[in-house]
């Protein structure tokens, strides 16, 4: 695994009865511990610009899919820190050859953190306060599909 | 078991590309999903780095091994081992012993379903040429290696020539014997034309062109697919990339050319090996069609 957020190993278009019906990427959790899925916070994915919304977004944790909304009240299922995440998005015919920019913005609660630090949690923008031990919300990376 | 039925060149990864960061940054699966994001099916590894507990490995790898061939679509195609006869310090291994390290490798990579061995030996001049008794070695081991169909390979690469005495000695024997499974790795530094300014040049090299290939093609089981520069245009700078590929298609050649990487800046911090080889499998990939 990298020491970066957004993965190289794993980026790629997902094919389905020989067609292209999207592709996928994983993150890892830059927390110095697991969270369970009711606990994060998905934000917004940009490729070369292009918006995904987060309802849009399927997380792969242990080789189970959840949607946005099933995370949501999952207080069951843990994703560890040193399994990446496979997101899979939707996009009939996937992403041309070449390079690709990808932005992704997600994070997660910590409810035993200051109320003033949880209050103003955005999983598009920065805290208020970096703390590298909780990582940054918002990474990029320019990364090549074959 | 997953199996790739395509005819003519095929691409796949050596994986001494990923030598800077095997162990420490990716794990052997890791590296199999790095091929398999690439669409590469083809795979080689180095018996002394790859292989868990080598020369011993456990039932339990060998069955994690053929897991992640199926799920990521992997082929074992070739399997680099060295028969070390300079291993001692104080005298060379006799020829039955050198045998014996052979054949322990032979069964191990038919084990983990490999059909190509890329064969190091020791060199004893400058010409890269392997020890006196190689010959004896290599036909010790051909029954072994003919029951479990195993092609064993030396490898070529510069400085040395296709049309080189080395290259020569290796066909004669092929002759001589009418073996099958006694053959060549061609290494496409053998083809190389470009060198940056100041660059070492060892001045025993003169580039092959692709049509030097043409009378070697039926001893040839597998190619190391050289690469020096990939441009951000997905083009190699230094070697005929497009002319090779075509005469293989064209010469109805049928094995792999497995990316090997081993530029000295994969060692800097923050290099990313993955990132290049997926430079130079979307140039092969246009070239071969898949």
């Amino acid at each position: 695994m990298e020491r970066e957020v957004i993965q190289s190993v794993g980026f790629r278009n997902i094919k389905k009865d020989g067609n292209v019906t999207g592709f996928q990427f994983k993150i890892r959790l830059p927390y110095y511990r697991g969270i369970f899925l009711s606990q994060l916070r998905p934000g917004t994915l940009f490729v070369d610009g292009e918006r995904f919304e987060k309802e849009d977004i399927i997380w792969n944790i242990h080789g189970e899919d959840y949607t946005y909304e099933e995370m949501k009240s999952n207080f069951q299922t843990h994703w560890d820190v040193t399994t990446p995440a496979v997101l899979k998005v939707k996009k009939s015919g996937g992403l041309v050859q070449g390079f690709h920019d990808l932005k992704y913005g997600f994070c997660f609660t910590s409810s035993y953190m200051p109320p003033v630090m949880q209050d103003s949690l955005n999983p598009d923008e920065e805290a208020f306060i970096f703390m590298p031990e909780f990582g940054h919300h918002v990474n990029e990376r320019r990364l090549l599909i074959v | 078991m997953y199996q790739y039925d395509r005819k003519g060149p095929k691409r796949g990864v050596a994986l001494y590309s990923y030598s800077a960061e095997f162990g420490l940054t990716k794990s052997l699966e890791e590296c199999f999903e790095d091929l398999h994001d690439m669409g590469a099916h083809g795979i080689e590894i180095l018996a002394n780095t790859h292989i868990e507990n080598y020369p011993n490995p456990t039932d339990e790898w060998v069955e994690k091994w053929f897991r992640l061939c199926d799920k990521y679509e992997i082929v074992p195609v070739e399997y680099g081992n060295w028969i070390d006869s300079h291993v001692l310090g104080y005298r060379d291994l006799t020829t039955e012993e050198s045998y014996e390290m052979l054949a322990r490798d032979i069964r191990l990579a038919h084990r983990l379903g490999f059909t190509v061995m890329r064969t190091k030996m020791p060199v004893i001049n400058d010409a890269l040429e392997p020890v006196k008794n190689w010959r004896e070695i290599i036909k010790m081991a051909l029954p072994l290696a003919e029951e479990l169909g195993i092609k064993m390979c030396p490898e070529i690469h510069t400085p040395s020539n296709l049309k080189g005495k080395m290259v020569t000695d290796y066909v004669d024997f092929i002759k001589e014997t009418g073996t099958k499974n006694f053959g060549l790795n061609i290494d496409f530094s053998v083809f190389r034309t470009e060198f940056s300014e100041g660059e070492y040049r060892d001045p025993n090299y003169t580039p092959n062109v692709p049509e030097d290939l043409i009378p070697l093609l039926p001893y040839i089981y597998c190619c190391h697919a050289k690469f020096i520069n990939m441009s951000d245009e997905f083009e190699e700078t230094t070697i005929p990339y497009k002319e090779i590929i075509e005469l293989l298609k064209k010469q109805n050649w049928d094995g792999y050319l497995l990316s090997e990487y081993e530029g000295a800046d994969k060692y800097d911090p923050g290099y990313e090996v993955g990132q290049t080889l997926r430079k130079h499998h979307i140039m092969m990939k246009n070239y071969i069609g898949d």
